[in-house]
């Protein structure tokens, strides 16, 4: 069956590569053509692999992703996956082509076509999942997407809070579905979808069924709007009406079902797992079906009956029979295609006559009659009326129903509320249809309706004829996709069902009239009531949305506020009090165990302790100064790092020293920078008062606790014999693994490489946070004044005045910037050999990448910011782009390579001029973390420069009057 | 140590005055921090030792290592270029600073800011 293995990995490929492909798009054609290619391209695989997968193959492709882990990427394939695929496929066709006559062309396509189809391949990954990790990756994906799509017009408020409410609930059901994914794991020792399918019986008498369950059910019932989360559908129709079409009825929402089928061989036929499908399904159907009936707007009818109808399927899944499976999955397609043509021909009313209120709609058979008729095809399927597609899934439902047996008033109940709901929907369904199609022709629409494009209508046609089809000859249009589905659920076990218009005068046909009879009088009776109303009878006041709100804001407002009035924190120190205290306790309890036991230190060498007299010397100075006089504080800290970097030099490890020595030097600078917008001393403020003097002792008494706690760690750690570590392996590969004689490097940039690539990437990330931070920071109003000393020379020294904000003063700096211009040449040379022997030689890309910046910071305090920016082109953003992009890419190449990510390949060759060479690909990777380094040094810098340079909003610069 | 015992006696003698002359100098110098009494006379003491402290240490690097490796050790002038170049850099900056005080304070005594600025 190899033949059809390999187009599995493409499948699920295709919608992402059209998701990018459509995001660039050229601007001649239109972007609906990718998304409608790529569904017909994706119905073609399906279709090539349809007599496998209707004889109960599977198609499978596997790909170790994480081994040690045991997550592979997996594809599994089955009737289930197949028939949820051609639902992908096939409504995204339907809804790329609508989409195209329905958004206006001036809207942001590209965004709208580059998420749909990011959306089809998220719910294909649901879909095709052959693991239950990568299951919830793409679950997640789609929430996201979604989030996204009703957040479309981002412009609009409600639209906001509808994008987030469902991110939020959807999001929320995602992480518990992940929790009851990880149960599963663990439960059946492996996430493969087949080994846990394979192990229903384990997992039914595992002590952790339960909590499994629920967390699924979580994670399905939130996916599928089901009771209690089914709120966030109904305000997620602020999306544009194609992706309330495709995603919110005939796809996304039924992931939730399409997860319980997965999971129903494994998980289904418990009591636990009726009482909570079950309930949730019948609360939801018969909940959805009562307010749709109420509703005015006839996106909000959809979006109730949607609720509805899925509550429907979900009770029939919940009843754990076989036929229930059947009838569930048979509605499943029945819905979504009267459903998502009922939402199209609701979005082509609102796009010729401009409402969607159906107290200003009327009389619309008139004047859109062939929109009309498709969708009063649409709407008496989702009433059930003989003939449809509808009809047969009711039946299917009712014969359910009646198959109940848990006990006496359980089945009575389910028959009756079957009824009822049934009756509800073609209430519903006859106030929508009546309401928009007949009467007198309204003349209160804002627009004069008309026929839409004909492309409009056909993709709404073909799924009214659909519905006609489904409901004449049942057995031959879906009677094979539905019993491959049903047989990859069910397995060999599939219960005796047919698929007739016609079964004969049963229990059902009598449930059906009477369902339709309830539903015809209820509407005539109640007709004028609900043309008035404006609320939901009943229930209104209790709306599971108003109690989500008041859930958020309880966890974003009155929870913090409360946790803040009990632990009031107004203070840093109160904060830094506490979490200093924690560790220090934490880290006595472990220090005790050594405090008999500690070594004494061997010979003192007095060289370095004299040194390191100087270093402490300087840092408690540093601490001492710390409050008021920063400079010094500044200038001290900086000794007592070159006590550090000396220290290095003395223990013979260059590398740190250099690096250290530039790390100092750059750190010192800026902090230097950040000095300038400190808050002054307010003189007199702080009185020597006992209390004060208490709080000091105190806080030196914290600190010489955590200070000492620290160097005894270090003191202990060091004379502790070391292990056998990975060190020596370290020393001992370096030349011949790695190709390079300095270990500090080759580890960096070979060995622990990926750690690498994951440090430059938080770097680059925290640079630009820095960045996004500094760039609307305005420093506070009492540093805002000149420095007092140039203050002093105003109006007096005109020499003690800049040229413009941010140059340096004129006569100070002459010489030194002259002197600086004639050294810069020869740091940024030496920069380019620290990397260039960097693998061989103390240097490396890091070291590097800090000197180039080194001596851009001193560029610019010789001459001033503007004058640098307007000399050096310097595009921080550029260079960590490139840097990061290309240190990944030196990872990629190695896999290109048939090699593990990031291999290096080292050897020697002999170059012209230069001779010998020996060369290691970790140099490219090493180039990588230079750009990066220099980049993000680079981008903090500047936006640390520029603080000085920018006037804060509101304030006019009056200091620094313009020299005229 | 074992290196250094291959330098001829006179050359090790040189090396070794060099050496030792350049420590003093950079002592004196040292000394000359904490002695002096005006920041201006301050100020000067350590460029002793950057200047002919490092030339002492620098002539005393060549040579030895001169001798010892094959050819001449030149690489090290660099650094005595270098620091040629950038010792003034701070020492102007910090008696500028002295200086911009001093006028503002309005301290007799003081020569003018700057000549031609002034105008």
């Amino acid at each position: 069956m190899d033949w059809s293995h390999a187009p599995a990995v493409w499948l699920i490929l295709l919608p992402f590569v059209a998701s990018g492909l459509a995001a660039i798009w050229p601007r001649r054609w239109h972007p609906g053509y990718v998304m409608t290619g790529t569904g017909a391209l994706g119905l073609a695989v399906l279709g090539w692999w349809a007599p496998g997968l209707l004889d109960g193959e599977v198609v499978r492709w596997q790909h170790a992703w994480m081994p040690a882990l045991g997550l592979d990427f997996s594809l599994y394939i089955d009737g289930l996956a197949a028939l949820f695929a051609l639902l992908v496929f096939g409504i995204g066709i339907l809804v790329a082509i609508y989409a195209r006559y329905y958004m206006p062309a001036h809207y942001p396509l590209k965004r709208f076509y580059t998420l749909m189809l990011a959306f089809m391949g998220a719910m294909l990954g649901i879909v095709m999942a052959g693991n239950v990790i990568q299951l919830v990756f793409f679950w997640e994906l789609t929430s996201l997407v979604s989030f996204l799509l009703i957040g479309y017009w981002h412009q609009g408020e409600s639209a906001r809070d509808a994008a987030r409410t469902a991110l939020i609930v959807t999001g929320g059901g995602g992480l518990c579905l992940l929790g009851g994914a990880l149960l599963l794991g663990h439960i059946v020792g492996s996430y493969d979808l087949g080994a846990i399918l394979a192990s229903g019986d384990t997992i039914r008498n595992s002590p952790l069924y339960e909590v499994t369950l629920v967390l699924i059910l979580l994670g399905a019932l939130s996916k599928s709007a089901q009771f209690p989360f089914h709120f966030w559908l109904p305000q997620a129709m602020s999306a544009p009406t194609p992706v309330s079409a495709y995603l919110h009825s005939a796809t996304m929402v039924k992931a939730g079902v399409f997860l319980l089928l997965r999971f129903w061989p494994v998980l289904a036929g418990t009591d636990a797992w009726f009482w909570g499908v079950g309930t949730a399904g019948l609360v939801s159907l018969l909940l959805g079906a009562w307010i749709a009936t109420f509703q005015q707007d006839l996106k909000a009818i959809l979006a109730y009956s949607t609720i509805s109808h899925l509550g429907l399927i979900m009770m029939m899944v919940g009843f754990g029979s076989t036929l229930g499976v059947v009838a569930a999955l048979f509605h499943v397609i029945n819905h979504a295609t009267f459903k998502a043509s009922l939402f199209m021909a609701a979005g082509a009313i609102d796009h010729e006559a401009g409402t969607r209120d159906l107290r200003r709609l009327g009389g619309l058979r008139r004047l859109m009659p062939i929109t009309a008729t498709l969708a009063l095809i649409s709407g008496a399927a989702m009433a059930g009326v003989p003939l449809l597609n509808g009809f047969l899934s009711k039946e299917m439902f009712f014969a359910v129903t009646l198959g109940s047996d848990y006990g006496t008033w359980v089945d009575t109940g389910v028959v009756l509320f079957a009824v009822l709901a049934a009756g509800l929907s073609v209430a519903y369904s006859l106030r929508l249809l009546v309401g928009t199609f007949f009467g007198p022709v309204s003349l209160d629409s804002p627009r004069s309706p008309g026929e839409p494009p004909r492309w409009m209508r056909v993709p709404i046609a073909l799924l009214s004829l659909l519905c006609l089809l489904v409901g004449i000859l049942p057995a031959r249009v879906v009677g094979p996709v539905l019993h491959a589905a049903a047989a990859a659920v069910l397995g060999a076990e599939l219960p005796v069902y047919s698929l007739q218009l016609w079964h004969g005068f049963t229990w059902p046909l009598v449930m059906s009239i009477a369902a339709f009879a309830s539903g015809c009088v209820f509407y005539v009776v109640t007709r004028s009531y609900l043309a008035e109303r404006e609320a939901t009878a009943w229930i209104a006041p209790v709306s599971a949305r108003r109690v989500f709100e008041w859930v958020m804001v309880m966890l974003t407002e009155t929870l913090p506020r409360w946790q803040q009035a009990v632990f009031p924190a107004r203070h840093l120190q109160v904060q830094l009090r506490v979490l200093f205290g924690m560790a220090a306790g934490v880290a006595a309890l472990v220090l005790v165990q050594f405090a008999w036991q500690v070594p004494a230190p061997g010979r003192i060498d007095v060289g370095l302790a004299v040194l390191w007299l100087v270093g402490s010397g300087c840092a408690i100075g540093a601490a001492r100064q710390a409050k008021f006089h920063r400079m010094t504080a500044l200038m001290l800290s900086g000794g007592a790092g070159l006590a550090v970097a000396i220290t290095f030099v003395w223990l013979s490890a260059p590398d740190l020293a250099a690096t250290q020595l530039l790390v100092e030097s750059v750190t010192t600078v800026l902090l230097l920078l950040g000095l300038r917008w400190l808050p002054k001393r307010i003189p007199g403020l702080v009185r020597s008062s006992p209390r004060t003097r208490r709080r000091r002792l105190g806080d030196f008494l914290i600190a010489s606790v955590a200070g000492g706690g620290m160097g005894m760690l270090a003191y202990l750690a060091m004379l502790h014999p070391l292990p056998d570590a990975v060190s020596r392996f370290f020393i001992e590969n370096a030349l011949p693994g790695g190709g390079g004689r300095n270990v500090v490097n080759v580890i960096l940039v070979d060995f622990r490489s990926f750690d690498t690539l994951g440090e430059i990437t938080v770097l680059a990330i925290v640079a630009l946070s820095i960045y996004g931070v500094l760039r609307r920071f305005r420093p506070a109003n009492e540093s805002l004044g000149t420095p007092h000393l140039r203050l002093q020379a105003k109006g007096g020294d005109p020499a003690m005045r800049p040229a413009h904000p941010g140059a340096t003063l004129p006569g100070f700096m002459a010489v030194p910037a002259r002197l600086v211009l004639l050294v810069s040449p020869f740091a940024l040379l030496f920069a380019v050999h620290l990397l260039v022997r960097g693998h061989n030689l103390p240097g490396g890309g890091f070291v590097a990448g800090l000197a180039v910046t080194l001596v851009l910071i001193v560029l610019c305090m010789a001459r001033g910011v503007r004058w640098v920016e307007a000399r050096v082109r310097v595009a921080p953003l550029r260079w960590i782009a490139f840097g990061w992009l290309l240190a990944l890419a030196t990872g990629t190449g190695a896999m290109l390579l048939g090699r593990p990510f990031l291999t290096s390949w080292h050897g020697s060759g002999t170059l012209p001029v230069l001779g010998t060479w020996h060369f290691a690909s970790a140099l490219f990777f090493d180039l990588g973390v230079f750009a990066v380094v220099v980049g993000v040094a680079t981008l903090i810098l500047i936006a640390l420069a520029h603080q000085s340079v920018r006037a804060p909003i509101g304030v006019v610069r009056h200091d620094d009057t313009e020299p005229t | 140590m074992n290196a250094l015992q291959q330098l001829p006696s006179w050359a090790a003698v040189l090396v070794a005055g060099l050496a030792l002359m350049s420590a003093v100098l950079a002592f004196s110098g040292s000394l000359g921090l904490l002695r002096f009494r005006a920041f201006y006379q301050r100020a000067h003491a350590p460029t002793l030792g950057t200047t002919a402290g490092v030339a002492c240490m620098v002539g005393a690097v060549v040579l030895c290592f001169s001798l010892l490796q094959d050819g001449l050790a030149v690489r090290a002038l660099l650094i005595g270029v270098l620091l040629l170049v950038t010792a003034p850099i701070g020492l102007l900056l910090v008696v500028r600073a002295a200086l911009a005080r001093d006028h503002l304070a309005g301290t007799p005594g003081i020569p003018p800011w700057d000549d031609d600025l002034e105008e």
